[in-house]
């Protein structure tokens, strides 16, 4: 695999198959799917999200504990499928969907991404949010309207919300470059899905740190 | 899970020689703190039972970050990696629309709410956990 001095589409499908397989090995639901008409593709998740006042928990296999560690070692046994952390009181089921598609212009990934109420009703912006890391809150807040615009899917047509990619080159440039310096060959996508996903409630699970580089 | 970095994170230095286990009579130790103080301090190693309190993180800028002149911390396992971000950023003097990115492996950001004491265990080596730390203006 070449690291060019751009992000190539030939790149991006390689490390997202990458990033898939190692989603198959962790349970954490990435797949690749194509366009009838073209040979564009992208990769999505779907996940659900039980929201509680102020406390969230995930339905589903929780990959955080199970596979970074040695297997001697495990902390505590793996969450069965479907098990909630907590007892939830008030509740709402809330389906999050996450494309990750290439751009051509900017020639980087693109985060698309929308969240709905299982009878169908859309969440608003505002509504995702709530669902962001405060951290990123913050920062986002004060213009998520600059940082997050509501587009077209380019392939399913359907509107989503989008990360602007526009910052991309620049957050990710210095990753890339280090890696370089070392020798070592980073997936694109497992780097830029770490830093951008949380923004958007969306977990990257650390096992795919391990992953993400290969030099052992 | 989330305590105040002021109070918690200290200045000094963890100079302590690489490797696990009790060092006694190390000769860089500074005094030893009590075990329900900071979450930052030197890095005294001091087990409690059979795991240390604190691990040892290095930290290295990535880019054009900017250098910290004291690299190497002992940090509380249960410290975020928000905690160590907001700390970082304040130790930098980093203004409010610079992002501070995280990276274990020179390559993945843990999520901000990732304790250092599980990255320390999936990918600590002779004793300590690398970090690297980039600044970039990711949005807006």
């Amino acid at each position: 695999m070449e690291e060019d001095e751009f992000f190539g589409e030939k790149t991006f499908q390689h490390d997202c198959a990458e990033f898939i397989k190692h989603s198959q090995q962790i349970g954490d639901g990435w797949e690749w799917r194509t366009s009838k008409d073209s040979s564009d593709g992208y990769m999505c998740k779907t996940h659900l999200q039980i929201k509680s006042g102020t406390t969230v928990s995930h339905l589903g296999t929780s990959a955080l504990v199970q596979t970074c560690l040695p297997m001697e070692e495990a902390l505590e046994p793996p969450l069965d499928d479907f098990e909630l952390t907590e007892t939830a009181t008030a509740t709402e089921v809330i389906k999050y969907e996450y494309h990750v598609l290439y751009s051509c212009s900017y020639q980087v990934p693109v985060l698309y991404f929308r969240a709905s109420f299982l009878d169908g009703r859309p969440l608003t912006l505002k509504d995702i949010w709530e669902g962001v890391h405060e951290c990123y809150r913050m920062r986002l807040l004060q213009g998520p309207w600059d940082t997050i615009t509501q587009q077209e899917h380019p392939i399913l047509g359907q509107p989503f919300f989008v990360l602007h990619p526009c910052k991309t080159n620049e957050f990710m440039t210095p990753v890339v470059k280090n890696s370089r310096k070392i020798n070592r060959n980073v997936n694109y996508i497992t780097s830029w899905l770490s830093i951008v996903g949380p923004a958007v409630g969306l977990n990257v699970p650390l096992s795919y740190a391990g992953a993400a580089s290969q030099d052992e | 899970m989330a305590e105040d970095p002021e109070s918690s994170l200290q200045l000094p230095p963890s100079t302590a020689a690489e490797g696990e286990g009790p060092t006694e009579g190390s000769p860089e130790t500074v005094t030893p703190e009590p075990p329900s103080s900071a979450a930052v301090s030197p890095g005294t190693e001091e087990p409690v039972g059979d795991t240390k309190k604190k691990i040892d993180i290095l930290l290295k800028a990535v880019g054009d970050t900017p250098i910290m002149k004291t690299k190497k911390w002992a940090v509380e396992r249960t410290r975020t990696i928000q905690g160590l971000i907001d700390f970082i950023k304040k130790f930098l003097k980093l203004v409010a629309s610079e992002q501070l990115f995280i990276y274990v492996n020179q390559s993945f950001a843990p999520s901000p709410d990732q304790e250092v004491g599980t990255l320390y265990e999936c990918f600590g080596s002779d004793g300590k956990l690398v970090l690297h730390y980039c600044k970039s203006q990711a949005w807006g």
